[in-house]
């Protein structure tokens, strides 16, 4: 489902060259459920926009879905974003003009989803995390967790096979945090590829595979035998 | 999708309405300016044009500005049929100064023909115009305008009584309706009087003398001043000795030339529609820099890149269209506010209208294109970074 070969990405500082990712070789299946863990400065943020197809590979080959990526211009990658990821982020970044089952609804606006059914799928996907009585909040009415469940509403939106977390606890109170935890645990459950991104290894503990990255190099690949 | 633009992009305006009200200020200013000035323009011309009009219908106008020894008086009974004359009727002119109260009033004194009334549309509002009996044996008999009874006959009988003019009594007859002033002067200050009668008394010009000649048909018009004015070429001794124009070559220059005069001021006003957008376009980039986070938003969510440039572009254009309509009241506004303190008809056409919904969207295409091009191509990841 995605795999990363050899992947490179260089930023151009000053006079300077920065090897944000050095040589990255990951392949993660379908129905996968994984953490990217590392200190900061290790790559890792880079390695999940390069996944997110937010960002492109400055070497090497990236394929997601049997789709090379880099073959692909930015109107493309934002329909493989809107279409194939769900983002659910550290701050959430809901738009806070405007009503929790609209921010569900805005990424189907951008797939040509027709009103109705946006408006029928946001409050299924809203009720899904257990906030059909917030639909009409707006996310500053929101606790964090509610917010970061709304994201993840949102995330699932155009119904994609990956979701991608970066640090979603990182916001939320221990407590919320593993709420949202079990979340994505059960959205992995039920199918989803699910990747968290995180410097927490308590979180990356609740995932079955670890992938350690440093000076962005993969240092580190367990498989958790033990994980249901 | 569109709907949804316009339902985003009014939220964003609703979000700062006082922002938005302010930014469309420009546009309110240029808009109302360009089409009070184009009404202005169009109302002046029309009233100026009715003026004319008012004067009679499928006139031609010709004016002997020199002595001469040739022109018999009675030049146009000899080409009336040949060159399809209906009527004409002529006019001399003097003025008597009369004091009222302290005060001095100018009062016009017009020696013309029975025909003047039906040709030059003068109309009475008591009594009669001046007869063909009155002309054939010079009757001492006047006319007078509106204005002169309650000037010069406060509390009295104004038919039957006598007015002096230059030292000579007359019997008035008749009161014309009231018609205001044009390029003649102020026509309820005017008398009439029988023109052979003027015509021995001094001070009336016997150089200058006008006649309003009335062709028989709209359609006849140009031919009966080609004819007159070859008649009168092949008696004056020189061109510059006489003038002859159509009623319809002076609302042909006079279009010209309001016409001109309005395009003239519309462009001027309309600098200040071209600095409104640029206020516009200000804002919009601020906007757009105030937003850099949600743009990174609904671009890591899958907005493409035209999707963001329609969204700005829409709110650039909702701007400027409120600016454009609420300049289009302000106008209206003024229009009344014209109407009310002068009594000049000010109108706003329809056109005005249409005009300024074009002009505000086309400054909203304009202006707001280059900030909505700067939002469309922001880098999803460093948009997302900027808080």
């Amino acid at each position: 489902m995605i795999k990363l070969e050899n992947v490179t990405k260089r930023y151009v500082m000053g006079d300077n060259i920065v090897m944000a990712l050095n040589g990255i070789d990951i392949h993660i299946d379908e129905g996968e459920f994984v953490a990217i863990v590392g200190p900061s400065g290790s790559g890792k943020s880079t390695l999940m926009n390069i996944i997110g197809c937010l960002d492109v590979v400055s070497g090497g080959y990236y394929e997601l879905n049997q789709i090379p990526i880099q073959d692909y211009d930015k109107d493309e990658l934002a329909d493989i974003r809107n279409q194939q990821i769900g983002f659910v982020f550290q701050q959430f970044n809901l738009l806070n003009n405007f009503s929790a089952l609209e921010n569900v609804m805005m990424p189907m606006t951008y797939a040509k989803v027709n009103k109705k059914e946006r408006e029928d799928r946001a409050h299924s996907l809203l009720r899904l995390v257990g906030l059909s009585d917030r639909t009409e909040h707006k996310p500053t009415e929101l606790s964090g967790g509610q917010q970061q469940r709304v994201s993840i509403a949102r995330a699932l939106a155009n119904n994609p096979a990956i979701i991608l977390a970066d640090e979603p606890t990182g916001a939320l109170d221990s407590t919320t945090g593993i709420e949202v935890l079990n979340q994505l645990k059960k959205l992995n459950q039920d199918g989803k590829t699910v990747i968290i991104i995180t410097h927490d290894p308590d979180v990356a503990q609740t995932t079955n595979r670890v992938i350690t990255l440093k000076d962005g190099q993969v240092v580190s690949d367990e498989r958790r035998q033990d994980y249901d | 999708m569109i709907k949804e633009y316009f339902a985003i992009a009014f939220r964003s305006v609703l979000a700062h309405k006082i922002r938005a009200l302010l930014t469309t200020l420009g546009v309110i200013i240029g808009v109302a300016s360009v089409i009070l000035l184009m009404s202005l323009g169009n109302s002046a011309k029309e009233e100026a044009a009715n003026q004319i009009r008012g004067i009679g219908s499928n006139l031609i106008f010709v004016n002997i500005t020199d002595r001469q020894g040739n022109l018999p008086n009675d030049w146009l009974d000899n080409i009336q049929d040949a060159a399809l004359i209906k009527d004409y009727s002529q006019l001399i002119s003097s003025s008597a100064v009369y004091v009222v109260e302290g005060q001095d009033v100018n009062v016009s004194i017009s020696g013309v023909n029975d025909k003047y009334a039906s040709i030059n549309s003068l109309d009475m509002s008591l009594g009669r115009f001046l007869s063909e009996y009155d002309l054939q044996y010079d009757t001492p008999v006047v006319v007078v305008g509106s204005k002169i009874p309650s000037l010069l006959f406060p509390n009295q009988e104004i038919i039957g009584n006598t007015m002096i003019i230059k030292g000579m009594p007359f019997t008035v007859v008749g009161v014309a309706e009231e018609r205001g002033t044009n390029f003649s002067g102020d026509n309820d200050m005017m008398v009439y009087i029988p023109i052979r009668y003027a015509a021995r008394m001094s001070g009336f010009s016997s150089i200058n003398k006008t006649f309003y000649i009335e062709a028989n048909s709209e359609d006849n018009v140009d031919f009966t001043l080609n004819r007159v004015l070859t008649y009168l070429e092949s008696i004056m001794p020189s061109t510059s000795s006489y003038r002859a124009f159509s009623q319809t070559q002076i609302l042909g220059v006079l279009d010209t030339l309001m016409s001109l005069l309005t395009t003239l001021l519309s462009g001027i006003a309309s600098i200040s529609l071209i600095v409104g957008g640029i206020g516009i376009m200000n804002i919009m980039l601020v906007t757009v820099r105030e937003r850099t986070k949600e743009i990174g938003i609904r671009k890591a969510l899958g907005a493409r890149q035209s999707q963001i440039l329609a969204q700005f572009l829409i709110e650039a254009i909702i701007i400027t269209t409120l600016g454009g309509g609420l300049g289009l009241f302000v106008s209206y506004l003024g229009t009344l506010l014209i109407t009310f303190i002068t009594d000049f008809n000010v109108i706003l056409g329809l056109d005005a209208v249409i005009l300024s919904l074009v002009f505000s969207l086309t400054i909203g295409v304009i202006f707001g294109i280059y900030p909505a091009y700067t939002a469309s191509k922001l880098e999803p990841v460093e948009a997302l970074r900027f808080e």
